[in-house]
């Protein structure tokens, strides 16, 4: 209960602030916090609640983008262009779901891996020049509308996280994680389960995609296809605390600032920085920040 | 008439010529994927941990070379032999700090958290890399760098052929390693079984120590060979795990000489693709081959084990 | 000799083995015999290290060897033959027999051991350049059996010798066991079969359900009522 209060409290922070500020970096440092929250948020239903390490998260959102900025660039109505782009992420989800889950372990994340790679060289191949809006809409370029457009997401994706985890369909999710075979016996289907959580995880990755393309003014297609962003969203969950609703919210976060607070000196410091942490979680620490935080009232608790 | 047949037969010789350099070409790298496929095959076919850095510690090897070569003037096939040994004792530490952590779960755990580790690691690595040696191209150029074999109408890059036979050279030295040698046989003991090898006296924990050095000594002298036949940046990290990872998939582990086939088989069927589909789907040939025998057939063409 | 004291097993998450006591004198053979899932194997690798008990002691010759690893239990100079031969199949006989003196120790007397495991095993010495995995039941016994007589053992851990074995070749094996017994080797043996061992061996244990219910003189034993209605009858396994 004290999470979903503190939640809405940080959402409805989040939302007046601008009416305090009118600094655009804050607002852009806004933006890409509500993103890496969703790409983070996204991965988790597969990666931390279905146990599936997908690496090939990149590929929806990159299809997300794709199609959010084909059509708006054309002048389709923007939701119509989001929906679109979930859609076909979502499609292109369950088309490979089903033979990717076919997949064991560390199979299925070398086998997404793969395919995310072949999307990324064959768009890079076909799209190869950059993507920009059109000059009318630079000149009229706003940031709002996108800071609460990420906002929104953001808050949509760890709302649904939220409801799906303790539903019937999340404990069937769950229960697949934990023994699939055992799940199996009971009647709890793996294969469907895995399906429904890929195309939840898939869609939020393609709404997310497309709010990048609403959001960046000009850019490669190319890179939104990259691994950078399925490895982001990796570590931004395993380091706030994987499989929980409000680990890779805290992963984002932390991602983010750190980023924005190392950029100026070392570009890729903070990955240095958050690899170490990532590799210490997975070894001492698997629940992340989330679990350290626990742990550390529990002592504060004791020592009292 | 007349002109029509000869201007048929010219195409067709010219379309020989191309892809008959073109197989050339892929067998030489293909030489290269298989060495690096074969250190991850060791590892993973001892240890069952995919160290899925296993590019990076190709790529760190490369710049080891790259620099011993640049700074000191050290002739990079010589400084392998100095590379080797310094990529043993860089596995020997990341075992010991990163990856005997991970070995202490069973086996469906090992491989899912050797995977994360291993991504882990390749951040770390790739990033330092950045930060220590810019995101620029390197390549080793030496007074012999340009040298060519000349067949007929085919060049034949002679530094290209040295490092094949280098890296053939080398999985020779391995395998009389694993056949001959107490450690060696330690080795595959561990590998089937290892319960069965602790049964004999065999230290398990210090067989996965050598078997993970010796995967990361091979790396780096692939590295090696990489930067002195072709260019290196931080960036080839992630493209040689793939190719590791596409060879293992492809031949199946259990055989270094069947990794070095796999090896081959891959930079052939990329040289096909280069000439019927053109040079920027050259990776994707090789992915969607990788993708099909996951599907099919898992244990790959010439695997022993699943 | 070996001396095991309230020795408390689990086995993925379950107690097998509930405080279980026993010893081996130098020199004897004991038999172990037991049912199906009663925790003999359990027990067998513990004592050879690969698993670690919860509670407990056992002593090797005084030294306290409960939670010495396997391959330190080898160098202590007891060797486990494992239930299913665990060979390395893909591997020659020659190759098997030479890993079993992996240990310093034996890595001496190497070339004697494997002329010695030749003459009592004749048909591996013919066999020994043939992969592991392509050899009879039988000869695959031999040959697990000469694997861990090459680490030069002082006590020998047998689990289920004569599985899956045709009698005439299981006879065979019994013979080799007490010629090793004959000569000094202790021996403890789980066996199935236990008309086969119980006439062969000095001592037995009965273990039921993780424990101790019964000891003795094995020649006795084989007369006692409940073994012979639970392991000697008509029904029971390995009868003739």
């Amino acid at each position: 209960m004290k999470l979903v209060v503190t939640g809405i409290l940080l959402a409805g922070g989040f939302a007046v602030l601008p009416l305090f500020t009118e600094r655009n970096d804050l607002l852009n440092l806004g933006v890409q916090i509500f993103l890496a929250i969703v790409l983070a948020q996204s991965w988790n239903i597969v990666g931390g609640y279905a146990g599936q390490i997908n690496l090939g998260h990149a590929a929806f959102f990159g299809l997300g983008a794709l199609t959010t900025r084909m059509l708006w660039v054309g002048d389709v109505p923007l939701v119509l262009s989001l929906l679109a782009g979930a859609l076909v992420a979502t499609a292109f989800g369950c088309l490979i779901g089903v033979p990717a889950f076919r997949l064991r372990g560390a199979y299925f994340a070398i086998g997404t891996l793969g395919l995310a790679e072949i999307l990324r060289i064959t768009i890079g191949n076909l799209l190869p020049e950059i993507s920009t809006i059109r000059v009318a809409e630079l000149a009229s370029y706003d940031i709002l509308p996108r800071y609460y457009l990420t906002l929104t997401l953001a808050v949509l994706c760890v709302a649904a996280v939220a409801l799906l985890v303790p539903s019937r369909v999340g404990l069937g999710i769950r229960a697949v994680r934990e023994d699939e075979a055992a799940a199996e016996a009971s009647g709890v289907s793996a294969l469907r389960h895995k399906l429904l959580a890929l195309a939840v995880s898939t869609a939020f990755a393609g709404l997310a995609g497309g709010a990048f393309a609403y959001y960046h003014v000009s850019y490669y297609p190319q890179h939104t296809f990259s691994p950078i962003w399925t490895f982001d969203a990796v570590l931004m969950s395993f380091v706030g605390g994987v499989g929980t609703v409000h680990g890779p919210v805290l992963g984002a976060l932390f991602y983010v600032i750190l980023k924005e607070v190392l950029a100026l000196q070392w570009v890729e410091f903070h990955l240095i920085i958050f690899g170490v942490l990532f590799m210490l979680v997975v070894l001492f620490l698997p629940g992340g920040l989330v679990e350290a935080w626990k742990r550390a009232r529990q002592a504060i608790a004791r020592s009292r | 008439m007349g002109k029509l047949f000869t201007t048929y037969y010219l195409l067709l010789a010219t379309f020989k010529m191309i892809l008959t350099q073109q197989l050339i070409l892929g067998l030489l790298v293909g030489g290269l994927y298989g060495l690096a496929a074969a250190g991850l095959s060791l590892t993973f076919g001892v240890l069952r941990v995919l160290n899925v850095a296993h590019g990076e510690l190709l790529m760190v090897g490369g710049y080891a070379t790259f620099w011993l070569f640049t700074l000191w003037e050290i002739d990079p096939f010589l400084s392998l032999l100095g590379v080797g040994p310094a990529m043993f004792v860089l596995g020997l530490l990341l075992y010991a700090v990163l990856f005997r952590f991970v070995v202490r779960a069973d086996e469906e755990a090992r491989i899912k958290n050797s995977l994360l580790i291993g991504f882990g690691l390749t951040l770390v690595l790739h990033a330092l890399a950045i930060q220590l040696w810019t995101a620029d191209e390197r390549a080793v150029t030496t007074a012999y760098s340009g040298a060519v074999l000349r067949l007929g109408p085919i060049a034949i890059p002679l530094l290209r052929l040295s490092s094949l036979l280098f890296a053939f050279a080398i999985l020779a030295a391995l395998h009389l390693f694993l056949a001959r040698t107490r450690w060696g046989r330690a080795i595959r003991a561990t590998a089937e079984d290892w319960e069965a090898a602790a049964l004999m006296g065999i230290p398990v924990g210090r067989t996965y120590l050598l078997a993970f050095a010796l995967g990361t000594a091979l790396a780096g002298i692939a590295g090696g060979l990489v930067s002195i036949s072709y260019s290196i940046s931080p960036s080839i990290g992630m493209e040689w795990t793939l190719k590791a990872l596409i060879v293992i998939v492809l031949a199946g582990l259990g055989s270094l000489f069947g990794s070095f086939a796999g090896g081959i088989l891959l930079g052939l069927a990329e040289s096909m693709s280069v000439v019927f589909l053109g040079g920027p789907y050259r990776e994707v040939v090789g992915l969607m081959l990788f993708l099909l025998v996951l599907l099919v057939r898992p244990q790959g063409l010439f695997g022993t084990r699943p | 000799m070996l001396e095991v004291e309230n020795l408390r097993v689990a086995y993925r998450e379950l107690l097998a083995l509930h405080g279980i006591s026993l010893e081996v004198h130098p020199g004897e053979m004991v038999a172990l015999v037991g049912p199906n899932g009663a925790g003999k194997t359990t027990l067998l690798k513990t004592v050879a290290g690969l698993l670690a008990p919860r509670a407990g002691v056992i002593r090797w010759h005084d030294e306290t060897i409960s939670r010495t690893s396997a391959q330190r239990i080898v160098e202590h100079g007891i060797a486990l033959v494992p239930e299913g031969r665990r060979l390395f199949s893909d591997m020659t006989v020659r190759e098997n027999l030479e890993l079993g003196a992996f240990t310093r120790r034996a890595q001496k007397e190497k070339k004697l051991q494997l002329e010695k495991i030749y003459s009592l095993f004749p048909r591996l010495f013919e066999r020994q350049r043939q992969r592991a995995g392509s050899l009879s039941g039988g000869e695959q016994q031999m040959l697990a059996l000469g694997r861990a007589l090459m680490g030069l053992p002082r006590l020998l851990l047998l689990d289920e010798p004569s599985l899956g074995l045709a009698p005439r070749v299981v006879d065979s094996i019994m013979s080799i066991l007490s010629e090793l017994h004959h000569d000094g080797m202790s021996l403890l043996i789980v066996e199935q079969n236990v008309h086969a061992v119980l006439a062969l061996a000095q001592r037995a244990y009965i273990l039921e359900g993780g424990r101790i219910v019964s000891t003795g003189e094995a020649k006795r034993l084989l007369d006692d009522d409940h073994v012979r209605a639970a392991y000697l009858g008509p029904l029971a396994r390995g009868a003739e």
